[in-house]
């Protein structure tokens, strides 16, 4: 018997209006109409603005004027302008940093939370606090421990004798990178951790307990059987973080707003503050739009340079 | 598959078979570590709480009083946080937004991902395709030409330029994540009511939903949280201060001039982290499935 | 100069004080208003409404003072005024985003330029500018340069803070000086030793559009360098800059820690809390100290008695190079009720109105008009009176050019902070960060 959904004829009872059944049985149809509602706001909200925005990059529009268009100049000028050169270094800097140790520190975490051990779930619960919590509030949490006079840290290093004075967390061009790429892993690590948990959950014990009785390390069998089966949501995952991280806005805006003297300046800021503070659209439109090329370059190194060989995946079944 | 060259281990150094490994052992290699890490997680929520209590004389005064916790503890701040000034109708206001942008986008999730994986109809996998490329676009590019075009529909400064555009962050996630759960209903049901004679709607909603809710549950928490985290378009679109979501007005609110109140910045912190950390805890599973069933997809 | 004890009569003197004379204030002042709403020429609309945004205010008296006036003059005219309160630097993003899509708040409130960087969106207010001006003893020059684009009024100077040196008398004196230096090279004297034999100072090094854009064209003027000269030509890339950005780097090595990060409430914190000896603000950290001074607090009270305040030192140049903020109140064009705003910007520059609030803001306001010199504010605390002529003194946004629609974007880029800024943290060579402010300054400028 035909399955009747495949054909647009097959249930319609005799006798009945064969156009409307035929239509609501065709799949092309429906499929727009059922598509319709995600893709109008797609297009509308999303499509249409990201046409607008590269429109808007080679015009000199301010705040309320459509200005005109202009070529490449806006292009021309951040291309030279020493702030976005060092926007675009430490936006690179800080996504691979903070991906690398995010990566590290959330897979020893996964790895920990797979062992056996009594409150797992509660453990588990409590490590995706931080990622619960909005973004912008947990900054202004950071923001008061990293204080130049009054940080819990550098009071604490203080009354341990380790240091002297103390430490100007955001004060100082390097110590703000370094601080906001904490802050920013801080709160990257439980999303990796679980999605790798749950990733480790799938890898059959059965394979460990007979690399066990055949003499491996530990170490080989992180190496050997963990990660290449781990390697699809790695890459799923990190690209996401990347993702993420590249185009990062509140942690920064919250913490430095770009400071010390432009030192954490994303492009993400940048194009905020020329655009909305300094009212020149066309220009903040023309540093979001070069995001793009870097962005999708990220991705790509991120997807592509993290699967592994696929047959890898079907290596040990059994 | 391994390296066979290593003669057999004492049995202290196996992974995988926890009762070979001792306690004092897991002591350092687990427990420690992990101790630590969840101290470090955790942490600015203490000192985000302590603040929050803590009497504004000894909050910079960290010599006299041991910054780590406090012997008075007070209300004080978290009073002036929501009498004295607007803090309750900013936690409406984020409310109201993130409730409405979830229903909107679950509405459209729920028909897209059951068009894409049943309906199939011609490109559904390009569509499918697609809406994961919309997450190369997050908002911190789009923030400058969405904000023109929230000014021509004339929504600008109003809550609705927020619910119209969140939609757009909340999609391409739920969609996946619905994808993800509709393709384990088993098909033999719709085909069941497709030869009755049931419409793909009827199908929709009376097989399909009821046995999608942990995946609905998901991912509305989930898109709860997006929305609530959202700070680019909000900072953007809206002005008015009575109109402002949380993260945005907690910025400002607490600044007098040339002095923070880091008291009430805290205590503000605080109180706008709670809403989600109560949903949390009550859903943690639905959470949890929510994160690992999207990046399974 | 002789260091006179604050006595406690002193500290009531000042804000907290003012609390019983809000009552007394506001009966006064209705009297005055009913009378004053007959005679204006600048009748409301009826049923106007008004909204006025403004900066989040710095000294609590400051504001209570305002908002009687307000009230004063809804009850003279009927007009209800709503007061919106901004952080500082969020003024002008939201004034410029009001100006460009034609809504919002009528009246705006804010610093420096700030009208000028959409002239033609602004109501123009010539007519009560003449008005005050010819009733209390003229304009002072800057305020002519502020208020008037071209030949016309578009915003009123309604006030202008004093940007000062704050410091603690016994810190100085520990360093070995008995007063602050009033030449540039004594003062980096001074700063030396604070660092070496006492607290050290701090100037703000991050985005402080109040504090920190003073100190910085201070400096930059001192040695003659600007940004561009009358003709509004580039000129910051200049042997003068180079010297003052020198000196401030020199300087910057003996600052406090953290300052690159400082934005206007930072030095406040750290002189309160006598981490700092020396530092650069208005008269609001004296303020806020004499306030906890009179809820009792033993340790403002220390401060209160051991802080003064002195003008900065006169560089090479050879004459005062001080920018106090300026504080002008525009109405916007797209204003339903132009009278009614016209009528607001008057009335609060009227003397029964403006004396009183002058005084409850304890000098952190200084008048643009001369017969305000006459208020007793300036009598009442001897530390005070220092602030009474910054209107007169200062120099105005712009330097040597014009204070227009390029000046305001400069300012908002912060071009010559991030320059100064750039040196004194190391990120960049004198000469880089003159060449990058004067790639940024021409393409501002063309």
């Amino acid at each position: 018997m035909s399955n009747g959904a495949n054909t647009a004829t097959a249930a319609i009872a005799p006798g009945e209006r064969i156009t409307w059944r035929a239509l609501s049985m065709n799949r092309n149809w429906l499929g727009f109409w059922f598509m319709l509602p995600a893709a109008a706001f797609l297009i509308a909200f999303l499509v249409y603005p990201l046409g607008l925005g590269i429109w808007l990059s080679f015009t000199d529009a301010r705040i309320g004027t459509p200005g005109k268009f202009i070529g490449l100049e806006n292009y021309e000028w951040i291309i030279g302008d020493s702030k976005f050169q060092t926007a675009v270094f430490f936006t690179l800097l800080y996504t691979f940093v903070a991906s690398v140790f995010k990566f590290a520190v959330g897979l020893y975490l996964a790895l920990l939370l797979n062992q056996n051990m009594p409150f797992k779930a509660i453990v588990r619960a409590i490590i995706l606090i931080p990622f619960i919590v909005p973004t912008v509030l947990s900054a202004i949490a950071f923001w008061w421990i990293y204080d130049p006079q009054f940080s819990i840290i550098s009071w604490s290093l203080k009354q341990l004798g380790w240091i002297e004075g103390n430490i100007n967390f955001l004060g100082d061009p390097w110590n703000a990178r370094w601080a906001v790429i904490f802050a920013n892993v801080w709160r990257g690590v439980p999303f990796i951790a679980i999605s790798l948990l749950a990733g480790l959950q799938t890898v059959p014990p059965s394979l460990y307990e007979a690399a066990t009785l055949d003499g491996a390390t530990r170490w080989q069998m992180f190496l050997r059987i963990t990660y290449p089966l781990l390697t699809p949501i790695i890459a799923v995952v990190m690209t996401f973080s990347v993702l993420f991280t590249f185009t990062d806005f509140q942690l920064i805006k919250v913490l430095t707003n770009g400071g010390p003297a432009g030192a954490t300046e994303l492009m993400a800021t940048m194009s905020y503050n020329t655009a909305i503070l300094g009212s020149r659209i066309g220009e903040g439109a023309a540093v979001s739009t070069a995001m793009v090329p870097f962005l999708l370059a990220a991705i790509m190194v991120s997807w592509f340079g993290l699967q592994r060989r696929k047959w890898q995946q079907g290596e040990g079944d059994g | 598959m391994a390296d066979a060259t290593r003669a057999l281990p004492s049995g202290d150094q196996s992974e995988g078979m926890s009762y070979l490994s001792t306690l004092p052992q897991r002591l350092v290699t687990l427990y420690l570590p992990l101790a630590i890490i969840v101290v470090v997680l955790l942490f600015p929520f203490y000192w985000m709480t302590v603040t929050a209590v803590k009497p504004k004389e000894h909050l910079l005064d960290l010599d006299t009083h041991n910054p780590f916790w406090t012997v008075s503890p007070t209300l004080e701040h978290i009073n002036d946080l929501l009498f004295k000034t607007e803090y309750p109708l900013w936690l409406w206001n984020t409310m109201f937004i993130a409730v409405a942008a979830t229903i909107l986008s679950l509405i459209a999730s729920v028909f897209a991902a059951y068009a894409i994986t049943r309906i199939r109809y011609r490109g559904a996998q390009m569509a499918g395709g697609l809406i994961f490329l919309a997450y190369l676009v997050p908002p911190s590019i789009l923030f400058i030409p969405l904000s023109t075009v929230v000014f021509q529909y004339g929504l600008f400064d109003t809550p609705f330029a927020l619910i119209l555009t969140y939609p757009t962050i909340l999609i391409p996630f739920s969609t996946w994540l619905l994808m993800g759960y509709f393709k384990t209903i088993p098909y033999e049901l719709e085909e069941c009511a497709l030869i009755d004679g049931a419409t793909r709607w009827q199908i929709l909603v009376k097989i399909i939903l009821p046995l999608a809710i942990p995946g609905l549950i998901s991912a509305a928490i989930f898109s709860l949280t997006l929305c609530w985290n959202e700070f680019i378009y909000a900072l953007t679109f809206i002005n008015s201060t009575e109109k402002k979501t949380v993260p945005v007005a907690i910025l400002s609110a607490f600044t007098d001039g040339d002095q923070y109140r880091w008291g009430s910045l805290m205590a503000g912190a605080l109180v706008g982290s709670l809403p989600l950390v109560i949903l949390y805890a009550f859903f943690v599973e639905h959470y949890v499935s929510a994160m690992t069933g999207a990046v399974k997809e | 100069m002789t260091h006179r004890k604050t006595t406690r009569r002193d500290v009531l003197k000042g804000g907290a004080a003012f609390a019983g004379a809000a009552a007394l204030q506001a009966s006064h002042l209705s009297l005055f208003a009913e009378a004053w709403a007959q005679s204006s020429p600048w009748k409301p609309e009826k049923g106007a409404k008004l909204q006025l945004l403004r900066w989040k205010r710095f000294v609590q008296s400051e504001e209570d003072g305002f908002m009687a006036l307000v009230a004063a003059f809804t009850k003279a005219t009927g007009v209800p005024v709503t007061v919106l309160n901004e952080s500082l630097d969020d003024v002008q993003p939201k004034a410029s985003v009001a100006a460009n899509t034609g809504q919002g708040p009528d009246l705006f409130w804010g610093l420096y330029s700030l009208p000028h960087l959409f002239p033609s969106k602004v109501l123009e207010v010539t007519d009560v500018a003449n008005y005050l001006g010819k009733k209390y003893g003229g304009w002072v020059a800057s305020a002519v340069v502020y208020g008037k684009s071209g030949n016309k009024w578009i915003d009123i100077p309604v006030g202008y803070n004093g940007n000062v040196i704050n410091y603690r008398q016994s810190m100085i004196e520990k360093a070995g000086f008995k007063e602050v230096p009033k030449d540039t090279a004594g003062f980096m004297e001074l700063m030396k030793a604070l660092k070496e034999k006492s607290q050290p100072g701090g100037f703000a090094l991050g985005r402080a559009s109040g504090d920190g854009n003073a100190w910085v064209h201070w400096c930059l003027w001192a040695f003659g360098g600007n940004l561009v000269d009358a003709k509004d030509k580039v000129i910051i890339n200049s042997p003068e800059t180079a010297k003052a950005l020198e000196y401030a780097k020199q300087m910057s090595a003996y600052f406090a820690p953290g300052t690159a990060a400082w934005n206007d409430a930072f030095n406040n914190k750290a002189f309160l809390t006598s981490e700092i000896s020396l530092t650069n603000n208005g008269v609001s950290i004296y303020a806020a100290a004499k306030a906890g001074a009179a809820k009792g607090d033993a340790k403002m009270k220390e401060i209160v008695d051991d802080m003064d305040h002195a003008l900065w030192p006169v560089g090479p140049v050879g004459k005062p190079t001080e920018f106090h903020i300026a504080y002008p109140m525009l109405a916007m064009r797209y204003t339903k009720v132009p009278q009614a705003a016209k009528a607001f910007l008057a009335f609060t520059m009227e003397a029964a109105n403006y004396n009183k609030w002058l005084e409850a803001a304890v000098a952190y306001i200084t008048h643009p008009l001369n017969a305000y010199d006459a208020n007793p504010v300036w009598t009442s605390d001897k530390k005070l009176t220092i602030v009474r002529d910054v209107a007169k003194r200062t120099l105005t946004a712009g330097g040597l050019g014009s204070v227009g629609e390029k000046a305001a974007s400069a300012l908002a880029d912060f071009v010559v902070l991030d320059m100064f800024a750039t040196v004194c943290t190391d990120r960049a060579s004198v000469k880089e960060a003159m060449a990058v402010a004067d790639r940024q300054a021409r393409r501002i400028y063309r």
